[in-house]
């Protein structure tokens, strides 16, 4: 059934639902940020073009900065933290550390949500599948050789 | 405002007959609203849960010889759906090519081909393909449908001939003829997140020598619209390489390019006959039966990736001057 | 990726600590707080009303209409706060614009509101009428005598002693040595280039954040500053408020690379949060982040002449530098300095004049951004060392292993060095790039070679062993994510025998914390590494004299170790750290305080600097050679980075892992710089690509493999271990190796930088020019 959504919606973020009130017109993002309180998405452009606020939509990669709220209706929601399992780090977040493709820590958490993605489209990836799969997200920090090679590391054992 | 998440195509309609925007993967109009370019509307309709918009389906002689049908395309499948659809690849490869170089991942897995072709951005990847490869668009609203040749959407920047309570509904893509192929390259100063500084789609068919049967070439980023390149009729018959070189000096003596932050209006001019000349080459190997990775501009020429063995090899070498 | 073999990546063994961040797991779990991401009850929003155009006398200020927007708490202007004038170098700026206003990005209201939207409709609402002014952007006309002045009040500000000023000219210093015009005349080749360089930006992925809070008469701001300290003293300065009541904290700091060095937006949020009696807290967006900072890299035109006798051998240099320094003087004033010894290199050359101007313009202000002045310099040296070596019929790299600095040999600026290793440096990234190979015609690998001074000054830190065994480090330090705090643990572990995870780090916190110039000036492992090694000292000799009791033994005979103490020779019988923590814990606590002398700055001969603010002396230099092979489209001018080999003499390498990390980091910035990466103005001098789709930062698609070779040197009065700075060199020589690849396949040097594809077209193109 088609759905009109006015202002009280519901979003389904790592398995919680969340009633929040808000105006329409709002960015996924920001209530995410905001109402939510889930601050590890981040902000870094508004624009599309850092990937800081990817999140995934029903597993799918998506910029929540330029996504609405109310679209996200009745779709599975997963930010970074929703990555762990329990107390655990998800194998992409441990190698991250391990290799050093970890600085500054800001383009982090959508670098995950992004490679996840990828990992769960193409789970033995070559390296240009890699670039490619993480140019929506920009690193200032790591020229992202060490991310790169997190990636190919977490692909290889979950996949040996 | 307020926001209609459309599961039927009916009631998509009649949330536009009533005044609603609608709205797919939503970048382009949250995006511009963000910024200012237009305040988003008082009323959208999200098309993204109408599964009739998100389908890809052959039509007609799907039959002997593995030549397969036409195509058609719901408004609302992405990017992401064209770039890894077989048939897109092996048939339609210059509108895959295309697909494969929007933005990013992200941006791929929500823009969708309707929305697209109908933000009408002379810089919009996949309207030169489309149009070498003889798409119509089907239009529809609440008192019936049209179609209409893509060639004849787009009136200016961010304009078309859609009425406001029309909506996308299909690009219908006629079925290419043997020997045929497509390709779509670009100018990009970065391998990803970049928009055309130009770009060209070409389409071409082979006859049984390998000279040139038919040909389509159209432009992006050169004028107010994509626009297909006239006067190649001439060109049936000869070389591949001759073809080539004459539709890229065409391309640059038809182009309109004007000067912005991205290229000055003599750069333009000049890369656009490049795009052109490389786009009827990788159009006519592909229609000779080899098999290019999509994109296009990822295999050929600027796009090409930076492979480890380069460093590998060179350190093997270890020879100092 | 880093290719590991067959070459060995360091000349030293790898450390046997494996390196873990101690914010590691805040950062990979999404838990980790950044300034943004803080609130607190009954927050406002700040936004600043900008100038909005570049140079123009104020006529008329109106804020009636925004203060009467419902939620609107309160609009402030220059009347609200201090009126003085601050910058480190030349005191020009003012919080907010008085009569006129000199950059777009200037701030002229700041307004606080209940919410960001509203505090954006209050700010539109804000009056203001200019009358304009002659907007000066050609640093060539700014220093003509008769080029109107971005500052007619110039000569009444005023400046630290050593800064020479002259109208438009905000800083001007000079290197001579020997005499140039005799030597030039004894040359057999002289060869003079120019090379003008756009600015660009340090764009870390972070907007700058700022919350403010009041309670009483103190403040404390969370900012994303990386640096505390000067952040504070800016407050107490602009504000009039003594340094024990203003608290500077910054959370998780999302990259800086220099854009978020020096004193910002602290001040005007405290301001606002004051008068509204409220916290406040600002966001900026992507466009503010490009637009209103004092912190992009500086524009550059380098004139340079090399005379050069018919063996290689350079006689003489001169050079000619203008700076683009923006509207105001912000940290830039040491930049003259510096870009003169980039200009005259790492180089032995007998007969230096080097005169380099910081001219005011109206575009925004120029400050340290990653090895400040040195990309551009190292650009323009390095790819006229090719033209130099080219018209004497040179090798490159020959021409480079003749004239290149080398242990034992006297400097352009007249520094004699100890060991240094910029030689092996060349050897080893040449080599390792396979330097000489047959390529393709649309390849090429081009060298160039860069240094880099480790700054040396004061900083402080603590240590402490709780009576449980656990240890903090608190530390004045600021990480920025390079990992030199993180870095803190393994030294401190080192010295007391334990694991660096059994320290915690407490940091960035301006009242907790002694006194560290912050992360800037690659400093922070050089000084602040001293400062933890001393503090770790401290309790370590603790530890010996509580064990020497309890072993009945001489402390000096006591071994810290694996967590243990025990008699040289006998681990047998061992008590555990955590023991004697807990004897001191009822006792002596176990406290360590350090700060370290900082090394002095190395001698001098035979050269004159005119405006010497201690640049032309490099206390434990860095050097670095880039190997960069580059493939070029030679129909469209789009060149790409395939492979880049770097070797650096930073000295010890303490952690290997975040070493190759600066490198890496340094080496992909600097390709954006070479290739895409330049801020763009319009007539008007406002910027046209203030946003991330215009302004083209490298994406992981476009990323080469990078291989790093470490020339490890321990070198004496350096940082702890004889470690040099490392975060800033490696952005240094990259573009100018780029340059050299593709000046290799076009046949002329591309004289812009970036090198975007159109102007590479045009000097394909360009068949008249040399």
């Amino acid at each position: 059934m088609s759905e009109s959504i006015d202002r009280d919606l519901t979003l389904s973020v790592n398995s919680i639902a969340y009633p929040v009130s808000v105006a329409t017109d709002r960015n996924l993002l920001s209530v995410l940020r905001g109402e939510i309180g889930l601050t590890g998405t981040k902000e870094g452009c508004d624009d599309c073009e850092c990937g800081a606020c990817m999140v995934l939509l029903d597993g799918q990669p998506v910029n929540s900065c330029s996504y609405l709220a109310a679209q996200a209706v009745g779709r599975e929601i997963t930010t970074i933290e929703g990555v762990m399992s329990g107390n655990e780090l998800h194998p992409l977040q441990r190698n991250l550390l391990d290799e050093g493709g970890v600085q500054c820590g800001f383009c982090t958490p959508g670098m995950i949500m992004s490679a996840t993605a990828l990992l769960s489209r193409t789970p033995a990836p070559t390296d240009e599948e890699i670039r490619i799969g993480l140019s929506g997200n920009l690193c200032r920090c790591t020229g992202y050789a060490k991310i790169i090679a997190a990636v190919r590391r977490t692909a290889a054992e979950i996949h040996p | 405002m307020s926001l209609l998440i459309a599961t039927t195509l009916d009631d998509a309609l009649a949330a536009l007959a009533a005044g609603a925007r609608p709205i797919a993967g939503g970048s382009d109009l949250v995006v511009g609203a963000r910024h200012g370019k237009a305040p988003l509307p008082g009323s959208l309709v999200a098309l993204d849960r109408i599964e009739q918009l998100r389908q890809v389906h052959e039509v007609g002689g799907a039959g002997a010889g593995g030549a397969g049908g036409g195509l058609v395309l719901g408004a609302g499948v992405t990017h992401h759906d064209i770039e890894t659809h077989p048939v897109i690849a092996a048939r339609f490869s210059g509108l895959a090519d295309a697909s494969a170089l929007v933005g990013s991942p992200s941006t791929r897995n929500v823009g969708t081909i309707g929305g697209n072709v109908m933000n009408g951005s002379p810089a919009m990847d996949t309207g030169a393909p489309l149009m070498v490869l003889g798409a119509t668009v089907e239009l529809r609203s609440t008192t019936g449908s049209r179609t209409v040749a893509i060639s004849e959407l787009w009136t200016a920047p961010g304009r078309t001939i859609a009425r406001a309570d029309e909506l996308c509904t299909a690009i219908h893509l006629p079925a290419p003829g043997p020997r045929s192929g497509s390709a779509y390259v670009r100018l990009e100063y970065r391998r990803a997140m970049e928009i055309a500084v130009v770009g060209a789609g070409a389409s071409v068919t082979l006859d049984a020598d390998g000279n040139i049967a038919a040909i389509a070439v159209a432009l992006t980023a050169v004028a107010p619209t994509i626009i297909s390149v006239s006067g190649l009729a001439s060109l049936l018959g000869s070389s591949v390489a001759d073809a080539a070189a004459a539709a890229g000096a065409l391309a640059s003596e038809q182009a309109r390019p004007i000067s912005d932050l991205r290229a000055s209006d003599r750069y333009r001019r000049h890369c656009i006959g490049v795009m052109a000349r490389r786009a009827v080459e990788a159009a006519a190997r592909r229609a000779s039966g080899e098999t290019i990775a999509i994109p296009v501009n990822r295999t050929i020429g600027i796009g090409t990736a930076a492979t480890s063995t380069a460093a590998t090899s060179t350190a093997a070498t270890g020879a100092s001057s | 990726m880093t290719v590991t073999e067959p070459h060995p990546t360091t000349d030293a063994p790898r450390p046997k600590q494996r390196f873990v961040r101690a914010d590691g797991p805040d950062k990979v779990t999404g838990s980790g707080r950044y300034t943004a991401d803080l609130s607190l009850t009954g927050v406002l929003a700040a936004k600043f009303r900008y100038a909005g155009i570049s140079h123009g006398r104020i006529t008329r200020v109106d804020v009636s209409a925004a203060r009467a927007i419902p939620g609107v708490m309160c609009v402030i202007t220059h009347q609200d706060v201090p009126d003085l004038r601050f910058g480190p170098f030349v005191q020009d700026r003012t919080l907010f614009a008085h009569d006129i206003v000199r950059f777009e990005g200037e701030i002229i209201a700041a307004v606080a509101a209940t919410t960001a939207e509203i505090a954006q409709r209050a700010v539109d609402a804000i009056v203001v009428e200019f009358e304009p002014m002659p907007v000066v952007t050609d640093l060539e006309a700014a220093l003509g005598s008769d080029a109107p002045l971005v500052h007619s009040g110039w000569e009444a500000y005023g400046s630290a002693d050593v800064v020479v000023r002259d109208r438009n000219d905000a800083s001007f210093s000079s290197i001579v040595k020997g005499d140039v015009a005799a030597a030039m005349a004894t040359a057999d080749t002289v060869v003079t280039s120019r090379y003008v360089a756009d600015g660009c930006h340090a764009a870390p992925i972070e907007p700058r954040a700022v919350l403010a809070q009041w309670e009483g008469d103190k403040v404390t701001i969370w900012t994303s500053t990386q640096v505390p300290f000067d952040a504070r003293a800016g407050v107490c300065e602009t504000l009039e408020l003594p340094a024990n009541r203003v608290r500077i904290i910054v959370p998780h700091l999302g990259g800086g690379f220099g854009g978020k060095c020096g004193f910002h937006y602290e001040a005007h949020i405290a301001a606002l949060a004051r008068v509204a009696k409220r916290p406040v807290r600002l966001v900026f967006s992507r466009r503010e982040e490009f637009l209103a900072p004092d912190r992009r890299r500086e524009g550059m035109i380098i004139d340079i002449t090399t005379g050069v006798r018919r063996d290689g051998t350079i006689v003489a240099r001169s050079g000619w530098i203008a700076i683009d320094n923006g509207a105001y003087t912000a940290d830039a004033g040491f930049f003259p300095q510096l870009a003169a010894m980039h200009v005259a290199g790492p180089y032995k050359i007998p007969n230096v004049q080097i005169e380099a101007h910081l001219v005011y313009t109206n575009h925004q202000p120029s400050g340290s951004v990653r090895a400040p002045t040195a990309p551009q310099a190292c650009w323009a040296l390095e790819s006229h060392t090719d033209e130099v070596a080219k018209a004497v019929g040179m090798d490159p790299v020959a021409f480079r292993k003749l004239n290149a600095v080398d242990t034992g040999a006297e400097g352009p600026s007249g520094q004699t060095y100890d060991e240094i290793g910029l030689q092996r440096c060349i050897d080893a990234a040449t080599s390792n790039a396979g330097y000489g190979q047959e390529l393709p015609d649309d390849e090429a690998i081009g060298v160039a070679i860069g240094w880099w001074p480790s700054f040396s000054v004061p900083s402080g830190a603590y240590l402490k062993i709780d009576g449980d065994g656990s240890a903090q480090i608190i530390t004045g330090a600021q990480e920025c994510g390079t990992g030199a705090v993180m870095t803190l643990r393994q030294l401190a572990a080192d010295e007391l025998g334990m694991d660096p995870e059994d320290f915690q780090l407490v940091y960035q916190d301006t009242s907790v914390a002694p006194y560290d110039m912050g992360a800037t000036g690659s400093q922070t492992l050089f000084n602040n590494g001293r400062a933890v090694v001393n503090a770790a000292g401290q309790v370590a000799d603790q530890l010996r004299k509580l064990a020497a009791e309890r072993l009945e033994a001489s402390p000096e005979d006591i071994v810290l170790s694996n967590g243990q103490a025990f008699v040289a020779g006998t681990p047998a019988t061992a008590v555990s750290i955590a023991e004697l923590a807990g004897i001191a814990a009822g006792g002596e606590l176990l406290i360590g305080h350090g700060s370290g002398q900082p090394p002095g700055p190395p001698p001098l001969v035979g050269s004159t600097c005119v405006g010497d603010l201690g640049m032309a002396a490099f206390v434990a230099p860095q050097f670095s050679c880039h190997a960069v092979r580059v493939k070029l489209d030679r129909d469209t001018g789009v060149a790409r980075v395939i492979a880049v080999n770097t070797a650096h003499d930073s000295g010890t390498i303490i952690n290997e892992i975040g070493a190759h990390g600066q490198v890496e980091g340094g080496v992909l910035m600097g390709i954006g710089q070479a290739l895409t990466e330049g801020t763009t103005y319009d007539a008007e001098g406002k910027q046209r690509n203030a946003a991330m789709l215009e302004y083209k930062l490298q994406t992981c698609a476009d990323a080469p493999p990078i291989h790093t070779h470490f020339v490890q040197i321990a070198t004496p009065d350096a940082g702890p271990r004889g470690a040099k700075g490392l975060a800033e060199a490696p952005n240094v020589a990259t573009a100018a190796a780029i340059s050299n690849a593709i000046a290799k396949i076009v046949g002329r040097p591309v004289r812009q930088l970036p090198m975007t594809a159109e102007r590479v077209w045009d000097a394909l193109n360009d068949e008249a020019a040399s």
